[in-house]
């Protein structure tokens, strides 16, 4: 752990080496540095992104023409499930985390995490849960089959074999990692702040995640408890989730969703901490309303944990009950709008580059927005009714989480690359990539609102020739190959900037927080000294204050 | 920024609208999916009603966030200036902070106000007084519905309502089920059929014939677990399930099942999800089609397993009517 006493900066050269960077495998696998942490976090996302994109295009090769014989039944079952899991627990939560591991100490002035050891343990602890979860495809009868959600019965007393086992140990080992991750960041985050940071002047990413650990500290216990009683009954004969025996089917989906919901906060609340730090750098303006959309983080949060039922409308629920979790969630859209009249009001009389990670940023709004809107008509619940279960919700949770989550950590890509690796990723292919994958997803996902309200329900394997959803459906493989192009980009992208991207200054976007102090990558110890931070944007202090000595 | 960059952006938003306009085109002729399915029933028509209401405030909201947004970008681009040049230093505004928090506030509560203003009519169906009551019990099979009506009557895959009634629908899956939601999108919305559980829910229709879908993830056929719901003249309706009550072993009835229970996993000449039955012995065996479908066998669910004698009966008449041998000759 750092203390004050080693923030001399020999004294931290001595202790933690010369490069953070240096070795090879070995010091990859024994590491702790924060810095590497993270970007094993993010390098094994996104391998995992690229398989739960292939599982992707799978389903929309098979949906492509209705009686398609490409992927039927059980398979695209499987296929659907593992995609569902992957793309949340393999990909969004732990890339956020990743951006959490290598951010965090940097953005408040520490030299590493709380518990560099425990962070390490929470990294391995994910690639086993990795593992163990798509191994689900190799068990008998193949992987587990029951959509993201794992409803019981079908996943209790109906799926034979092994595969859906090993979804729920996958899933109890991603959790305790997801804790001890947690539980680092809120640790870090209270206690190992650089002097004069306080609340007010920590930058809103580093709110994003602590509001991030907070939530999953609190909900991640209910999905173990759910997943526990889940195997009991498969394996142990007990009968929590078994009516013939007197359990209750929707006892699963309250305790699921308890959890569920907050997970979608917890995999949107820190992407937007990335669009707090990339619009004002952009538009070089402060964030406008700080306090504002701190504490909106916050609100969302809290009021996260109310609005559980609304995945349950049509679940038979007392009317009492549906018409309190229809305002409970209609008070989150409050907050959530809050966040994107702010950002706009960021942009207002700014000078606006049009930087990479801008264009992301402005395109999560953009597509977030439309996802957060669709989210009013699901949660009034007659309306959800007729919506629930069909391919509307599909897009709108793809507008939430691919649009905004996604779209938020490519832009985060973009921005923090050059810190992470000291080069500058490739501004025309970033603009290419940008460009293809906003186009595919919206000929990918718009078309799903109207083939839900057409009537065409979620997780099917195939529908019924005739009419417009013909239509529709073709457009949508049409957008999600396009996608897949985009992501190609990318990895040209990552593969020429690593041969020969512009190298990186310490500084290259003339950034606001103290990540951008150091140099491109830092080195092990983070910081040779640290200014005193005497308000939100210590490096454009920093900045003005050598540009006034320039003059002097 | 150069010229080029704007113009490629401008490119690029273009492309942008042009793929869009795509879709929204198809979508506005005819009822291309941007509401709910034309409604048949007061509920529908109430969901519906409360959609474009909901729509018409998104929609407002959606073109000026997105419009706002574009109009931003472009009027504040950085175009000539340089890179470092400063906005003005606007840290925020309470005064705005309360607008965007009071605005959406009031239109939440108008859309929850009309939601409530609309929920009697969707939720409580017309009394007695107003109309004709019937009640069905629609029970989620894997992958099968089953009506059951007043008199003792089943029928398989197609529910037989009355024209004008108020049909009561309680909505049910046996404890040994698993979930399924019995959707029929112009009669309303869906309503889960949770094992051991019994929901309700009710519509009202004229004469027509609409499709009924699973909307709950049910296993491997869930895909094309649909159904049927004709709607007939009185007298109509009163003739079938009196006919069905009074021959519950028919030879129809055992159509129905093969049709809609065997069908959805099997065919007689080619592997399906489950094995060809063309020629196999238990087709004509009554005792081993009771124990098959009551029980079940490995993949297979006990598809008949509260099934009255009678409808093990009409099974058993009806296979024995199919061909002895598979179509290729062989005796499987
Ligand atoms: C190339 C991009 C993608 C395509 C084409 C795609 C396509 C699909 C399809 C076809 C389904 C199945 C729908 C159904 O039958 O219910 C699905 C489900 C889902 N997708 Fe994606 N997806 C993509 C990216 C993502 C990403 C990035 C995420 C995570 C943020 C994600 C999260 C989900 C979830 C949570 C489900 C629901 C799974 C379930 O219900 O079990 N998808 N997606
Ligand atoms: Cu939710
Ligand atoms: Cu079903």
């Amino acid at each position: 752990m750092a203390s004050k006493a080693n923030h001399h900066p020999s004294a931290a050269r001595q202790r933690f080496g010369s490069d953070w960077r240096a070795g090879r495998i070995t010091a990859w696998l024994t590491t702790v540095d924060h810095k590497r942490v993270g970007l094993l976090y993010i390098w094994t996302t996104l391998g995992f992104f690229a398989v739960g994109g292939v599982l992707a295009l799978l389903m929309r090769a098979q949906l492509a023409t209705p009686n398609e014989n490409f992927l039927t039944r059980g398979s695209y079952n499987q296929v659907l499930t593992i995609h569902g899991t992957t793309m949340i627990f393999l990909v969004i939560v732990p890339i956020l985390a990743g951006f959490g591991n290598f951010l965090v100490p940097l953005m408040i002035g520490a030299r590493d995490m709380a518990f560099p050891r425990l962070n390490a343990l929470s990294y391995w602890l994910f690639l086993l849960g990795g593992i163990v979860l798509l191994s689900s495809f190799w068990a008998g009868h193949g992987a587990a089959q029951g959509g993201w959600t794992s409803y019981v019965p079908l996943s209790t007393l109906h799926m034979p074999g092994h595969g859906e086992d090993f979804w729920i140990l996958g899933l109890h080992i991603l959790s305790i990692s997801s804790l001890v991750g947690a539980i680092n960041f809120i640790v870090t985050i209270h206690n190992m702040r650089t002097s004069g940071m306080t609340w007010t002047r920590i930058p809103l990413f580093i709110w994003a995640i602590l509001t991030y650990a907070w939530l999953l500290v609190i909900v991640l216990p209910t999905l173990s408890a759910g997943l526990t009683m889940m195997l009991l009954d498969r394996q142990w004969g007990t009968h929590f989730f078994d009516p013939v025996h007197g359990g209750s089917p929707i006892l699963y989906q309250h305790v699921f969703w308890f959890f569920g919901h907050p997970e979608v906060y917890i995999m949107i609340l820190p992407a937007m901490g990335i669009i707090s730090e990339i619009i004002p750098v952009f538009a070089r303006k402060p964030i406008f309303g700080y306090k504002a959309v701190a504490y909106s983080t916050v609100g969302i949060a809290f009021f996260s944990l109310l609005v559980w039922a609304h995945h349950m409308f049509s679940t038979g629920l007392p009317v009492g009950l549906d018409s309190f979790f229809m305002l409970s969630s209609m008070v989150i859209a409050v907050p959530t709008g809050v966040k994107i009249f702010n950002w706009l009001a960021t942009l207002w009389r700014g000078n606006i580059s049009f930087d990479t990670p801008m264009l992301w940023s402005l395109g999560f709004i953009g597509v977030f927005t439309l996802g957060g809107l669709s989210g009013i008509f699901l949660a009034a619940f007659p309306i959800d009714w007729q919506l629930t279960d069909t391919y509307f919700v599909v897009a709108h949770l793809h507008y939430v989480l691919f649009g905004g989550s996604m779209f938020a950590v490519f832009a985060g890509l973009y921005y923090w690359w050059p810190k992470m690796f000291g080069r500058l990723l490739d501004e025309r292919l970033g603009k290419l990539h940008f460009a293809l994958v906003l186009i595919g997803f919206n000929v990918t996902f718009l078309p799903q609102h109207f083939l839900g309200l057409l009537g065409m329900p979620r997780r099917v394997y195939t529908y019924r020739p005739g009419g417009i959803w013909e239509v529709y459906n073709v457009i949508s493989t049409v957008g999600s190959f396009l996608m897949a192009v985009g992501m190609l980009v990318f990895v040209l992208n990552v593969v020429i900037t690593a041969r020969s991207g512009r190298r990186a200054s310490n500084d290259p976007w003339l950034a606001d927080t103290l990540e951008w102090y150091t140099t491109s990558p830092p080195p092990a110890w983070n910081f040779d000294r640290l200014p005193y931070i005497s308000n939100a944007r210590p490096l454009r202090d920093v900045r003005r204050r050598l540009e006034a000595e320039r003059w002097k | 920024m150069p010229a080029g960059v704007g113009r490629r952006a401008a490119v690029v938003a273009l492309a942008v609208v042009a793929v869009l306009l795509v879709p929204a085109a198809t979508a506005f002729a005819g009822n291309g999916g941007l509401l709910p399915p034309p409604a048949h029933s007061p509920n529908a028509h109430r969901i519906r009603d409360a959609y474009v209401f909901v729509m018409i405030f998104v929609g407002v909201v959606f073109v000026i966030v997105e419009g706002a947004l574009l109009v931003l970008i472009t009027r504040y681009r950085r175009g000539k200036r340089d890179r470092t040049q400063e906005g003005p230093q606007i840290h925020g505004s309470t005064r705005l902070e309360i607008l965007w928090t009071v605005v959406p506030v009031v239109m939440l509560t108008a859309i929850c106000g009309y939601i409530f203003y609309k929920l009697p009519g969707i939720n409580d169906a017309p009394p007695a007084a107003a109309a004709n009551q019937t009640t069905i019990t629609v029970e989620g099979h894997q992958f099968y519905w089953l009506f059951r009506y007043p008199n003792g009557a089943v029928s398989i895959g197609t529910m037989i309502a009355p024209a004008g009634d108020v049909v009561h629908e309680n909505i049910t899956a046996p404890a040994s089920e698993v979930n399924h939601s019995w959707w029929v999108p112009e009669l309303g919305g869906k309503t889960d059929a949770i094992p051991g559980q019994t929901n309700h829910s009710w519509f009202q229709a004229p004469i027509g014939t609409y499709v009924a879908r699973c909307a709950e993830l049910c296993g491997i056929q869930h895909a094309l677990m649909d159904a049927t719901v004709k709607v007939v003249p009185r007298a109509e309706y009163e003739a079938f399930i009196a006919a069905r009550a009074a021959a519950p072993g028919g030879l129809d009835v055992g159509k129905e099942e093969w049709q809609g229970v065997c069908s959805s996993c099997h065919r007689l000449n080619e592997t399906y999800v489950g094995p060809a039955l063309g020629g196999n012995p238990l087709l004509r065996d009554r005792d081993g089609i009771e124990n098959l479908v009551r029980h079940g066998l490995r993949q297979m669910p006990a598809v008949g397993e509260n099934w009255s004698p009678e409808q093990i009966d009409a099974l058993i008449a009806y296979t024995k009517t199919l061909p002895k041998q598979k179509a290729n000759g062989f005796q499987s």
